[in-house]
């Protein structure tokens, strides 16, 4: 049963990346790489359960953290178009949206 | 009385893996249809709403269904820091992730589901 | 000990799966126009090839993919983007002739050369019967790690190991100060030369969506 739910995730990472490749706006390819690393990690750490080496969830923790790490990142260069945020507004080309969060 | 509970915990030796199965391939298939959701949906906010309902249960519940089968307390405790991070950081994500599409002017479909026209299309890329 | 479900045929079909996903994202990445698009795509590509490397007991490698490829890399070619356009460029179909006959003629004596080699986990190959014997033999009571990749990257080869981590970090140093992140980077120092600002006018109307 373990397995079925392992081949279950392996196929919505499928269609997941279907929707990444036709995305029609940026968010939605973002929304989709983003639910395919929680199914990464799934993934991984049922194939550490089903080869008997549960061992593997640290590198499922890895990727928690790696893919909210670059979603974040992926989200502030939309937003702040730079990785670093200007804490006082510029009066020359200040980024859009820098001053909605002061 | 105390071989009441050697009798329970025996039972559950074995009754545990079957049940963990069960809870993963529960959450396992929410992780499907919530995938079809995302493919399905008529625009962004939509999708986010499947993906990001899924990423919620169907993790827990594939979390769960591991915790029951977890061998020792070392992967007990390695999961619930996975379930921990996962219901921290995808939450966070999906708001993080309408709130950019919000800002940035990103509107969503509304009206009778007949009269959606389908003006998808590639934004960005001038 | 939780139950062992897992035989031949069912690792075939993971990796059937695992390397069906990165055959279609290699495709998709070497069909698309939109830069964005191909950023993401790398990033699942990391990813999946990371999760396959685990799959074939290569860990460690898995590590380093995960941390590098899916973490590092994808914030760097964002950063790369801001200096560039969105979209490449449509080449003409001759023009792919060269890369194209370039890349079969290396697959084709790469594969080749892999009829040599002996087959996977054979227990007489020179790999497995000379000094990688040995390295299984006295790790245990050398180091008591468990893990032989790791006591030999970090004990026994510890000063390569080292010099690669050297090798590594200059790179991401040099890098990041070719790139740059935030007030001094190469971006917002394009931004601010008369040249694009008319450019830059346009773009903040059309509500930020890149």
């Amino acid at each position: 049963m373990t397995f079925a739910a392992l081949i279950a995730l392996l196929v919505g990472m499928c269609l997941l990346l279907f929707r990444a490749l036709i995305g029609p706006t940026m968010y939605d390819r973002v929304l989709a790489v983003n639910s395919f690393g929680t199914k990464t990690v799934l993934v991984l750490g049922l194939l550490g359960f089903v080869m008997g080496r549960p061992d593997f969830l640290d590198i499922a923790i890895l990727y928690t953290l790696i893919n909210f790490v670059s979603t974040i990142a992926i989200l502030k260069f939309f937003r702040y178009r730079s990785f670093q945020v200007p804490l006082v507004r510029k009066t020359d080309a200040a980024p859009r949206g820098g001053d909605r969060n002061g | 009385m105390a071989d009441v509970f050697q009798l329970a915990g025996s039972a559950w030796e074995t009754l545990r893996f079957p049940l963990g199965g069960a809870t993963c391939l529960f959450g396992g298939i929410l992780c499907l249809i919530g995938t079809i959701g995302v493919i399905r949906f008529p625009d962004f906010y939509t999708r986010l709403h499947a993906a990001s309902i899924t990423d919620t249960s169907g993790a827990f519940l594939v979390l769960a269904g591991m915790a029951l089968m977890a061998p020792n307390w070392l992967v007990l405790v390695k999961l619930f820091c996975m379930l921990g991070f996962l219901m921290l950081t995808s939450v966070t994500g999906s708001h993080a992730l309408a709130n950019a599409a919000h800002t940035a002017g990103l509107q969503p479909k509304i009206g009778p589901i007949d009269q959606r026209g389908n003006d998808d299309h590639e934004e960005g890329g001038h | 000990m939780t139950e062992v479900m897992i035989g031949g045929t069912g690792t075939a079909l993971i990796n059937i799966l695992f390397l069906g996903i990165l055959f279609v994202v290699a495709i998709a990445i070497a069909r698309l126009r939109s830069l964005f698009a191909i950023v993401m795509l790398s990033g699942v590509y990391s990813l999946v090839s990371a999760a396959w490397y685990i799959l074939v007991d290569a860990v460690d490698v898995g590590f380093t993919e995960a941390a590098v490829g899916a973490g590092m890399s994808t914030a760097v070619l964002l950063g790369a983007m801001l200096l560039t356009a969105r979209t490449a460029k449509p080449e003409k179909p001759l023009k792919r002739l060269g890369p194209f006959i370039v890349c079969f003629a290396t697959g084709a004596m790469l594969i080749y050369g892999s009829i040599d080699l002996p087959a996977f986990g054979d227990a007489t190959s020179p790999a497995n019967a000379g000094v990688g014997l040995t390295y299984l033999q006295i790790n245990w009571y050398d180091m008591g790690v468990p893990n032989v990749v790791t006591s030999v990257l970090a004990s026994y080869r510890g000063f390569d190991t080292l010099g690669e981590t050297a090798v590594v970090f200059t790179a991401g140093l040099a890098v990041a100060l070719l790139l740059g992140f935030g007030e001094r980077s190469l971006a917002s120092s394009l931004k601010k030369q008369p040249m694009t600002e008319k450019r830059s006018a346009p773009s903040g109307k059309d509500g930020g969506a890149a």
